[in-house]
């Protein structure tokens, strides 16, 4: 096989793998190498099941109804987390309803901390510097992260 | 530099906590992250969250990804996942029909695992790059240049006299082709062969 690899084919490979590498902007590289400080934090990822973004319909009822910009929810195995930004604050809810705290984190890594109440209610005020994500644990022991959130 | 070039040990060393191991990992597949994002026309905003996104979730699953070696599949899937969730909120909100239709078949067209193939050979020749004296990557660096420099301006840089140019050039593409990391290419660079249909010279 590496027969084929005569010089003229090796260097425009090489060519190609170099430029590649450079077209990468440095900021990209660095959000990956960042990523790692989030390694061993025991809490499980919450993926995002809905984000009213992506639904033209439903944003017009909240909206109307609430003076919501945004509803999203996040799903793990141990407890969804039910969010609703407003102009002003972020709203949540944790599902199943218990007693417990919600971090909510910055890029910059300013960490706001704020109680869920026993019927799993919680408001961060003011609306965290976007992107930002919350981190929450239970009184019964669920730890649950969610993914940046880009408002 | 490379004490080991191969994906597995990089995941199990990150894995038990060596951030080394992680930034090679980032530093080898961040490429092939970025090309995937660009491949869908993100803004640079867009790309960043995903590229954020797909590092968090590769992060949390270090230790569980079951075939390590298939990182780079993992990578390039879960990019377009992302990826086209961004896309598909955008389109939907701004009726861009057309930006989604054309993600789409890009990923109906078996394009990422190219893309993936791709990356991996480029991974592995930056690699073996990185394993030659500095006098090759020096070399090489200006023949691989886009334009490339010229002989006079090689011998100017580097005081090679220019009837050693070619020679060198061939013993560094022979270090090139003896290097671990090259040899480790061999397999993929096979499928890429079979897969392109790219005739063997």
């Amino acid at each position: 096989m590496r027969n084929g690899w005569d010089d003229e084919r090796l260097l425009g490979a090489l060519r190609e793998a170099i430029r590649e590498r450079q077209a990468v902007p440095s900021w990209f590289i660095e959000t990956g190498k960042n990523a790692y400080a989030w390694h061993n934090i025991d809490a499980e990822l919450a993926q995002l099941t809905y984000d009213s973004r992506d639904d033209r319909r439903e944003v017009a009822v909240v909206r109307s109804e609430t003076a919501s910009i945004r509803a999203l929810t996040f799903t793990s195995a141990q407890l969804s987390m039910e969010l609703e930004v407003t102009e002003d604050c972020l709203l949540g809810q944790i599902i199943p309803p218990r007693h417990g705290t919600i971090e909510a984190q910055t890029k910059t890594g300013a960490i706001t901390t704020v109680p869920v109440d026993e019927i799993g209610c919680f408001a961060v005020d003011p609306i965290p510097a976007s992107p930002f994500r919350l981190h929450c644990r239970t009184a019964d022991g669920a730890d649950v992260l969610t993914g940046w959130i880009t408002l | 530099m490379r004490d080991d070039p191969s994906v597995v040990a990089l995941v199990t060393r990150a894995a038990g906590g060596d951030q080394d191991a992680w930034i090679e990992l980032v530093e080898r597949y961040a490429p092939l992250v970025y090309t995937i994002c660009s491949r869908y026309r993100l803004s640079n905003h867009d790309i960043e969250d995903v590229g954020q996104n797909v590092w968090l979730l590769l992060v949390e699953q270090l230790g569980k990804l079951r075939e390590p070696a298939a990182l780079p599949g993992w990578l390039a899937t879960t990019t377009a996942r992302e990826s086209l969730r961004v896309v598909s909120a955008a389109s939907r909100s701004e009726q861009r029909g057309t930006r989604l239709d054309d993600s789409l078949q890009f990923v109906d067209d078996g394009a990422i695992d190219e893309e993936m193939l791709m990356a991996e050979r480029n991974a592995g020749l930056r690699a073996a790059f990185a394993e030659l004296p500095p006098r090759c990557q020096q070399l090489l660096s200006m023949l691989t240049s886009d334009p490339p420099h010229s002989y006079a301006e090689i011998h100017e840089r580097l005081g090679i006299p220019v009837g050693s140019i070619g020679p060198q050039r061939a013993r560094c593409l022979d270090r090139l082709r003896r290097s671990s990391s090259f040899i480790a290419l061999g397999e993929d660079e096979t499928r890429i062969n079979i897969r392109g249909g790219e005739p063997d010279a």
